[in-house]
């Protein structure tokens, strides 16, 4: 199953005006659908897609509040929807769309639709760094950062769950659609990569009670540690809420940081993940602070230490 | 505003049907909420339950409410809490309660809360 990833994940919104500023905010571009529903893309097009709670062209609503209604994956060509297709027919109905994309729900009962992706090939460099012992990444005169620098989310990285029966999901995404286990949060789940990805997850499950499921969080890659603090930084200073970090993870080893948002998820900027490929032997940890994060900041307002007693250009 | 007491605000910085956050001390971790529901204020901590020691709430500054203004939100995962009771009717800390912190409005109008709250609100953090 050549699946690469999340596309798109779409939510049901009871506060439109909000949602989209706060994704415009986060560094999404927004682009209109039709009357009623928005994409906020990241640059190479994969995005989040926000509609009215009420809105009838969305796939029905979760049974909790959680307002995800479907999660699009994108695959590498027609040869794979089909297959997946064929796959899934064996138990459950599918739909074949006009544009040949496929939706059907997986066993809890989220809805999903697979298409041939619609990511463009992206052309950047990663963040550059100098170090003794290693040649210069950055040219003589090339500045490492500028107050105007962007900032901006490259890709949709991944999606985390809140699942009630985990044993199922993992079974129906490794066994029936071709996800890789990378490592495991004993207590919390696993760490699941698709079969035409590198990345070290595009898909975490935590367990919980039937009335949490839903999306917990979702993530996105941003071109380093530094666009990850300095979108970060930004996005505080405009009155958003930080929830958890800036930090850097173990498991995947990206960095992270975490806000609230009005779509009752939080929204992650991430950087500098592993990649792995079918070599790769899963790990396995408690969950729990440790396991959780290499280090763990806390944003502050910018400070200076001055030159006498008084000194400091803002509190100490 | 007698001793013991942190001003957070003015009645009227807090219009019908909106909230906002408010912290008792300068430095503090944890705001306090105050909403205005029907004319009467309630005050709460910005901390919800579903993770010891509570966690900020708004999704941006003093956004504490859900969409339709109906109830305080938890915008990390969607929590909702009742105005009137800080229950909490839907979401992860289904049937625990926000922290419920005792408003006093003096005759100006200053709304001011204990000052043992801004205590509160170093443990919390």
């Amino acid at each position: 199953m050549r699946i690469i990833g999340p596309d798109y994940l779409v939510f049901g919104v009871d506060d439109l005006e909000g949602s989209k500023t706060y994704l415009t905010d986060f560094g999404l571009k927004p682009v209109q659908l039709d009357e009623t529903g928005w994409l906020f893309e990241t640059l190479d097009g994969t995005g989040v897609i926000i509609r009215p709670k009420s809105d009838p062209k969305l796939p029905a609503p979760l049974e909790t509040k959680n307002m995800l209604r479907q999660q699009v994956y994108g695959v590498e060509d027609m040869a794979a929807l089909d297959a997946i297709e064929a796959e899934m027919s064996k138990d459950r109905r599918v739909t074949r769309l006009a544009d040949g994309a496929i939706e059907f729900k997986d066993d809890l009962g989220f809805e999903l639709r697979f298409q041939v992706t619609i990511r463009r090939p992206l052309s950047m460099p990663a963040e550059k760094i100098n170090a003794p012992g290693a040649p210069a990444q950055r040219a003589p005169n090339e500045l490492g950062v500028t107050d105007d620098m962007p900032a901006l989310p490259r890709s949709l990285s991944h999606v985390v769950l809140f699942v009630p029966d985990m044993d199922k999901m993992v079974s129906f995404f490794c066994d029936r659609l071709g996800f890789v286990i990378t490592d495991v949060l004993t207590g919390a789940g696993p760490f699941l990569r698709p079969a035409a990805n590198d990345d070290h997850h595009t898909l975490f499950f935590i367990r919980t009670p039937a009335y949490m499921m839903g999306c917990e969080h979702l993530a996105f890659h941003m071109g380093g540690p530094t666009e990850l603090m300095v979108a970060g930084d930004r996005f505080v200073r405009k009155g958003y809420q930080s929830f958890w970090g800036p930090g850097r993870h173990k498991f995947g080893s990206n960095w992270f940081w975490y806000f609230n948002s009005p779509l009752g998820v939080h929204f992650e900027y991430d950087a500098d993940m592993d990649k792995h490929d079918d070599t790769w032997v899963a790990r396995e940890a408690p969950n729990g602070p440790e396991a959780s994060q290499m280090f763990l900041l806390q944003w502050r307002e910018k400070w200076a230490p001055g030159g006498g007693p008084e000194g400091g250009s803002g509190k100490p | 505003m007698s001793a013991g007491q942190l001003r957070l605000c003015h009645r009227d910085d807090i219009p019908e049907g909106t909230a906002r956050g408010f912290l008792p001390l300068p430095g503090a971790p944890r705001n306090v909420i105050v909403v205005n529901r029907g004319g009467r204020l309630h005050g709460y901590m910005d901390a919800c339950p579903h993770y010891r020691g509570g966690t900020p709430m708004a999704w941006r500054r003093d956004a504490y409410l859900n969409g339709e203004g109906t109830h305080i939100a938890c915008h990390a995962h969607g929590a909702l809490f009742e105005i009137e009771t800080g229950a909490c009717v839907s979401g992860p800390c289904l049937g625990r309660n926000l922290t419920r912190v005792p408003l006093t409005e003096a005759e100006d109008g200053s709304i001011s809360v204990p000052a043992q709250v801004a205590g509160r609100a170093a443990r919390e953090g």
